[in-house]
């Protein structure tokens, strides 16, 4: 019974085909050819995922993020100021396996920081989170809040960099050991989800970072995040001075296994 | 003479530096405070910055990202500098604009600029030409003019013109009286001369006066050099020897003519100025005011005469771009395509537009202008990508740098402050100041209720001891807050309580005792209220000044409205310089931070966040949308840039 009413339909279809001109017919096919492939194609670039291949150096103003990528760069020292501007670079780790990435050393200046990092973000492979060792002590509630206000940002949450914290400046004498920094700002960062979480809601309703950090009920500890965390010191003046080499091996190695 | 010169990057990175002979302290510091305070807070309008002992130049390069610094010693002056910088940008440039164009930065890195030689041949050739430029030496008596003249003519005598004329001290004079004399059209040679010597010499006895009507003179000269032709002038008319009766345009000969009752009364009063600098204005013909009167720009009362000023100068320039149109039509899409730079006229029209459009949401004038100039140093010589205008370009320049002015430039986290001051054992304590009736006490009160939330104790120091109802104002929130958070549910004490002493008593003498009794009683935080106070009232200020100097509270905010205009750069510059003056130490506590209050009485005019960071550079710790408790914010910066340029 079905066929009865398409039977007419496909005869005069099949008729009317026969009447066109070929040169008519292949036009139409290719057309529709054409019209299908880009579908495809479309499909495909959408789709694809949008490329991480930036490894971010933030930080606290004068934590010495531009030498660190100096010396990652080049290996050469150059005195530097503070950045008004973020600097780019394709970087090549030590060992031949890996493949390149883009450097990018953001200011750490706090009017700055947060618009270079809202730009750079979403492209993030790694953070390389530089902290000044030699005034640890004084800073820390400062670095603590700019480290939760990194790992409570939702582009953040999403794709799960690894973060590296640098202790850097561990040439001075005062500087404190990556352990004891990580055990700081652990402490630190178990008051900071408290308070900011009480923190007050901006004028249009928006409520900041509702993401609560770790685990409730039990104290803070960066293993609970999850991404890979990691603690490193490093020195990127080097015990020499200006013409010595900066001791970033740990650094290097694990920009490496990325 | 220098003692450094830097070239570095935007990035950071230094390119090139000079330190001059004898100079043994490292550059970074000052630089560095030059960055922060100048380039970073958008000051960027003048730039010179001292900073200690050193006087800073800066001159930025936007097409490949530089910054020129150049340091000496504040006590020098050297005329050189700015010149000396600009060529030193262009010898860099053409040297080494090859490296510089690369992308990226490795060819910092890679490329070792050697500028040495270069330098010291350009320092040297400035130097010289600042020497050579001597100043001039002071004329000696015999050179001057009043030495050839002879004693006889300076003598004044009654009636006599032309002794006045010759022997006038000051070349004022000669100017007015020769305008004076102009000859009027009437006929009122009748009224003797003595009358008009009396008027003249009157005017020269009164300085104030002369200085006032030579002021007016120029402005209305300028004001009358605007769009219309004037036909140039021939040479001042001889005038006759004798003394003409000043005849006022709108005096008239009879009582008939002074009867201004048809026309706009307050008009008459203008208009009588306008025809006093008509008489002293010696390019104005007498009859101008003749037939039709002038257009709409050119009759006004006094005060709008600034206004009027700004008109012209927007009416030249829309008929300048309407002449040019079709040119211009061509130019802009010829600007579309390609890369050009920036260069200031391009950036100028926007730029007003913009600063118009500031000033129009609330932004204090001088800050819309100052932020205006700063942008466009920033984007001075930059090179747009395709298919960007140029007003698009300046648009996100200024949308980054209202965003950057905005952001807080210090951790902003009460609560956080709150629990180390509790750590320590001793009260966190909060001063709020400000002018009257912005809402201090109603701010406060939502602020302990925040806080009591979050599980602090309050005790409010009533030092507003001047207002009447201010003490019974705070004990009834004071109850209030006490039944919302009833002390059973707070470990059986309450959870607000006042500190008063009732009217007429010293403040700071009310808030030390305060802070005493909340460190016995072992409260959490507390809070003074202070009363309102005008900023030109000195001798409040200079109470406010030592309440804030003895008691050396950890948060000084300023409670400002957000419906203020150009009053907050007044009231805040007031402000911070009483408590800086008054202050006996040599680092005195000035405001820590704003509290914007009546943010919901505003819909989208919210310049005066701008003004009052831009003043201070302290950060919006508290936003008030309301009457109620619930009613308090923080600032979100975007979307407060958002609403600003939202057209």
């Amino acid at each position: 019974m079905t066929e009865n009413p398409l039977e007419p339909y496909i005869e005069s279809l099949r008729r009317q085909l026969e009447e066109q001109d070929p040169v008519v017919l292949v036009g139409v096919i290719v057309a529709l050819a054409v019209v299908v492939i880009t579908c495809v194609f479309l499909k495909y670039f959408l789709t694809s995922k949008t490329v991480r291949s930036a490894v971010l150096l933030v930080g606290l103003c004068d934590s010495g993020k531009t030498l660190l990528f100096i010396r990652l760069l080049s290996g050469k020292f150059k005195r530097t100021q503070t950045s008004i501007t973020d600097s780019s670079a394709p970087y090549k780790a030590k060992n031949d396996r890996s493949c390149t990435w883009t450097l990018i050393d953001l200011p750490g200046h706090d009017s700055l920081r947060s618009q270079y990092l809202e730009k750079f973000k979403s492209a993030a492979r790694a953070i390389v989170f530089v902290v000044d060792s030699a005034i640890f002590q004084k800073e820390v509630r400062d670095v603590a809040e700019f480290l939760y206000m990194l790992l409570t940002d939702p582009v953040v949450c999403r794709i799960t960099p690894t973060l590296l914290v640098i202790c850097n400046k561990q040439d001075v004498a005062m500087a404190k050991s990556a352990k004891l920094i990580q055990q700081q700002l652990e402490k630190e960062l178990n008051t900071l989800r408290v308070t900011r979480s009480a923190a007050l809601s901006a004028q249009d309703g928006s409520v900041g970072g509702s993401v609560y950090l770790g685990k409730k009920g039990k104290d803070f500890e960066f293993s609970q995040l999850p991404m890979k965390v990691e603690f490193l010191e490093c020195s990127a003046r080097g015990s020499k001075g200006k013409d010595g080499d900066a001791d970033i091996e740990s650094l290097e190695k694990s920009l490496a296994k990325l | 003479m220098l003692d450094f010169f830097t070239i570095f990057s935007k990035g950071g990175i230094v390119l090139w530096c000079f330190q001059g002979a004898g100079v043994s302290e490292s550059f970074t510091g000052p630089v560095n405070a030059l960055i922060r305070s100048v380039i970073l807070q958008e000051r960027g309008g003048n730039n010179s910055f001292t900073h200690e002992a050193l006087s800073l130049k800066y001159k930025l390069d936007n097409e490949f990202e530089l910054i020129f610094v150049v340091g000496f010693q504040k006590i020098l002056t050297l005329t050189y500098v700015d010149k000396f910088i600009d060529d030193v940008q262009l010898h860099f440039r053409d040297r080494y604009k090859n490296e510089l164009e690369q992308k990226g930065a490795l060819k910092l890195l890679n490329n070792t600029f050697d500028f040495e030689d270069r330098f010291k041949k350009l320092l040297r050739e400035a130097e010289v030409t600042s020497k050579a430029r001597s100043p001039v030496p002071m004329r000696s008596f015999k050179e001057s003019e009043k030495s050839q003249k002879t004693v006889k003519s300076m003598i004044e005598t009654k009636g006599g013109d032309k002794s006045k004329e010759q022997g006038g001290k000051k070349n004022k004079n000669t100017k007015k009286e020769a305008p004076a004399v102009e000859p009027p059209k009437g006929d009122q040679g009748k009224t003797p001369p003595f009358g008009q010597k009396d008027v003249l010499n009157g005017n020269q006895g009164l300085t104030p006066e002369e200085i006032m009507q030579k002021k007016r003179e120029d402005f209305f000269r300028k004001r009358k050099m605007g769009p219309t032709e004037k036909p140039s002038k021939s040479p001042k008319p001889q005038k006759p020897k004798e003394k003409v009766n000043r005849v006022w345009e709108n005096a008239g000969s009879s009582s008939k003519n002074l009867d201004y009752s048809n026309k706009n009364g307050e008009n008459s009063s203008g208009e009588d100025q306008k025809n006093l600098e008509a008489q002293f204005d010696p390019e104005m013909q007498v009859s101008s005011m003749k037939g039709d009167l002038l257009s709409v720009d050119y009759e006004s009362s006094e005060e709008e005469e600034m206004e009027e000023e700004e008109e012209e100068v927007v009416d030249s320039k829309t008929s300048v771009k309407k002449s040019g149109g079709f040119g211009g039509m061509f130019g802009m899409l010829k600007g579309l395509v390609g890369s050009k730079s920036l260069s200031r006229e391009d950036m100028e029209p926007v730029l007003e537009k913009m600063k118009d459009h500031l000033i129009a949401k609330n932004v204090a004038a001088d800050i819309s202008s100052q932020l205006c100039e700063s942008v466009a140093k920033k984007l001075e010589g930059k090179v747009m990508g395709t298919f960007t205008t140029v007003a698009s370009t300046v648009k996100q320049a200024l949308q980054d740098s209202l965003v950057q002015i905005l952001q807080p430039k210090r951790r902003v986290d009460i609560l956080r402050d709150v629990m180390d001051a509790q750590s320590q054992r001793r009260p966190f304590v909060i001063t709020f100041c400000g002018v009257n009736g912005v809402g201090k006490s109603t701010n406060l009160a939502k602020i302990s209720y925040w806080l009591i939330e979050n599980g602090f104790s309050v005790l409010i120091a009533a030092c507003d001891t001047f207002r009447a109802g201010a003490v019974e104002q705070l004990r009834t929130h004071q109850r209030r807050l006490n039944s919302l958070h009833p002390p059973e549910k707070h470990g059986g004490r309450p959870v607000v309580q006042l500190y008063e002493k009732g009217y007429g008593k010293d403040a700071a003498g009310i808030a030390m005792e305060a802070i005493a009794y909340a460190r016995n009683q072992t409260f959490d935080v507390v809070l003074v209220d202070t009363a309102g106070r005008m900023q030109d009232n000195a001798p409040l200020m200079t109470a406010l000044a030592k309440l804030i100097a003895v008691n050396m509270p950890d948060l000084v905010l300023f409670v400002g409205e957000a419906l203020v205009g150009n009053e907050a750069v007044d009231q805040l510059v007031k402000f911070n310089q009483a408590l800086a003056d008054h202050s006996m130490s040599d680092k005195p506590r000035l405001i820590d931070g704003i509290v914007l209050t009546k943010f919901d009485t505003i819909d989208d005019k919210v310049g005066a966040a701008i003004s009052m960071t831009y003043i201070t550079g302290q950060p919006i710790v508290f936003v008030g949308t309301g009457q109620t408790y619930n009613d308090l914010r923080s600032l979100n910066a975007r979307a407060v840039v958002g609403a600003l340029m939202k057209a």
